[in-house]
């Protein structure tokens, strides 16, 4: 696996939709044109994206790569159409453009050699992990996915591991699929069961990551977070997507945007709200 | 050079400049776009030292809108100096210092260590609407604009742009003060004050409370106050406000600004400064002008008389 300091610089480009496949909901996956984005964007790492033809709202809206497709030259986004920006770009015809920056961000960090990597998803979080279970999978690493969701509707990625050799286990707070409540509890469960050296990540809700941390916190095994705050720019210059961190040896904490900085950072380095 | 347009000592190669806010320190930029393209980057606003800025939420979407209140998070001048400089030295684009303080003094200290070899001029920002101290409580008082404008122009040999507020009721009246306080050109405008509200927390979408909109919302507004600015002072006016594209831009130029500031338009697409350089020449053939510097000011009332109003 490349080391995690050598991804690409982002590249600005109008990007045609090549590819679009509705699920049920309010849920789409799309595919873009983008060579750059295609080749070097790792897992973690986001784009920031909008529809050409809208301009309200006028910010571009990050989401993390799904996958890619390096021949090709595209990436697929899953998009939950929760507002302005997600419907217009959801509304799309293929061969229309969207303006889009990328790969952006600091990408999540390979667990250690012998860990296995464990990642907790709440919702459209699961986007960044079919990227990192491709990978780990084709790198022959272990991996396992904990997706979790108000309702089985929710869970809509659930054969996106299939074939990789990473298992998958669901959860839904009404109990409509898999495990009755949170995601996280059953990522507790799987500690409980002794599995050796783990690394847990996660990426979904903010209360759900403070779970995660929390879980990181109690059983000592190291996590990483993606943050997804109000991002801008993508870039570090509207300092709008600033989180609070403090990293090991710093007096007290920093703000730090999560565009350049993050989304992923060290759990334990977070400071919650 | 059919760009290239002149402020008050100020040469730029073309009339569009990256406002102060967003466009970080330039350098972000490096390796997405050519920054000499650009005919100036103005950095973000630096203090003496560095600053946290607001708490979050900083930023909030509203119609053709943003509003933020960021609080002038930086790294202080002198990281700036020694840090960032260098860097964009190598780039064929004018560095223009944003200039804070708290207090006159501090105005004044910091454009001294402002004035280094590779600044090109200093914007003095006595308009931001997110610091409880400094900013607007300078830029809302003909006096104290005085007062910060003066002693900026005593610490530098630079040519000194004072940035003006949208938030006051006759922009004229300070457009004058900074022009009697030895301004050299003038920087118009600001973010307008804002205050969006969470209906369902009956909180302020914003943690600071009021914020500062800026994109297309603002334009009309800003343009009419750039407008009045370039009719009231014999010193050059940049126009801000909202611009997104050559048209945005020749409005303002039409108005009587002699260069442009591009904002919010550069979180949205870093490609707007190719996209709006093109556009400029493809204006100019289409009607037949030499230089840009024809289209400055060059807007006509179909009655011969401009409209009445504050400062008109």
């Amino acid at each position: 696996m490349p080391a995690t300091s050598a991804h690409r610089p982002p590249v600005n480009r109008d990007v045609p939709l090549v590819g679009r496949q509705p699920l049920d909901g309010p849920y789409v996956l799309l595919t873009f044109r983008h060579p750059e984005v295609a080749a070097g964007a790792r897992p973690g790492q986001f784009v920031m994206i909008k529809a050409n033809t809208v301009s309200d709202p006028i910010l571009r809206r990050p989401f993390s790569v799904m996958r890619v497709d390096p021949g090709e030259g595209t990436f697929t986004l899953f998009l939950k159409i929760v507002g302005p920006g997600s419907h217009a770009l959801a509304e799309l015809r293929t061969g229309e453009e969207a303006g889009c920056l990328g790969p952006l961000g600091q990408p999540f960090t390979a667990p250690p050699e012998g860990h296995e990597a464990v990642f907790v998803a709440g919702g459209y979080g699961i986007a960044p992990f079919v990227l990192f279970g491709e990978e780990l999978g084709r790198a022959r690493r272990r991996a396992r996915a904990f997706y979790g969701g108000r309702t089985a509707a929710d869970l809509q990625l659930c054969d996106a591991f299939d074939g990789l050799g990473v298992p998958l286990a669901c959860a839904t707070d009404d109990g409509s699929f898999g495990h009755r409540g949170r995601v996280t509890e059953a990522v507790a469960a799987h500690l409980d069961t002794r599995p050796g050296p783990v690394t847990l990540y996660g990426c979904g809700p903010d209360a759900m990551l403070r779970a995660v941390a929390r879980l990181s916190e109690k059983r000592g095994v190291p996590a990483q977070v993606s943050l997804d705050p109000w991002m801008g720019c993508g870039l570090g210059t509207c300092l709008g997507c600033v989180v609070r961190i403090r990293r090991a040896g710093e007096a007290r904490p920093k703000y730090r945007c999560a565009c350049t900085e993050g989304p992923v950072f060290d759990a334990r380095d977070v400071v919650w709200p | 050079m059919r760009l290239g347009v002149e402020l008050g000592g100020l040469r730029l190669k073309n009339p569009l400049v990256a406002a102060s806010g967003t466009f970080g320190y330039g350098v972000e930029y490096e390796g997405i776009l050519d920054l000499s393209l650009l005919g100036g980057i103005v950095s973000k606003g630096l203090y003496l030292e560095s600053r946290d800025g607001c708490p979050v939420p900083r930023i909030v979407e509203t119609p053709s809108g943003l509003l933020n209140a960021i609080g002038l998070q930086g790294v202080g001048i002198r990281a700036f100096v020694k840090d960032v400089l260098p860097r964009l030295a190598r780039y064929d684009t004018a560095v223009i210092v944003n200039v804070c303080g708290d207090t006159v003094e501090e105005y004044a200290e910091v454009a001294r260590i402002a004035d280094a070899p590779g600044v090109a001029a200093l914007e003095v920002n006595i308009s931001c609407p997110n610091v409880k101290k400094g900013g607007i409580a300078f830029g809302g008082d003909p006096r104290m604009t005085h007062d910060v404008v003066s002693a900026v122009r005593k610490a530098t040999r630079l040519p000194v742009i004072p940035k003006l507020s949208p938030n006051v009721a006759d922009v004229t009246v300070f457009a004058r003060v900074c022009e009697e306080a030895g301004a050299d050109a003038l920087s118009c405008t600001n973010t307008l004050l804002g205050l969006a509200i969470d209906v369902e927390r009956r909180v302020p979408r914003l943690a600071f409370g009021t914020g500062g909109l800026s994109g297309p919302a603002i334009r009309p507004v800003a343009l009419r106050m750039a407008w009045q600015a370039a009719r009231a002072v014999r010193i050059p006016v940049i126009g801000i406000g909202g611009i997104t594209s050559t048209e945005d831009a020749l409005e303002f130029l039409v108005a009587g600004c002699r260069a442009v500031q591009v904002g919010t338009a550069n979180f949205v697409d870093p490609g707007i400064y190719a996209r709006i350089l093109a556009g400029f020449e493809s204006y100019l053939q289409r009607h037949h002008l030499e230089s840009i510097g024809e289209v400055v000011g060059s807007l006509r009332f179909p009655d011969g008389e401009a409209p009445g109003g504050p400062g008109a």
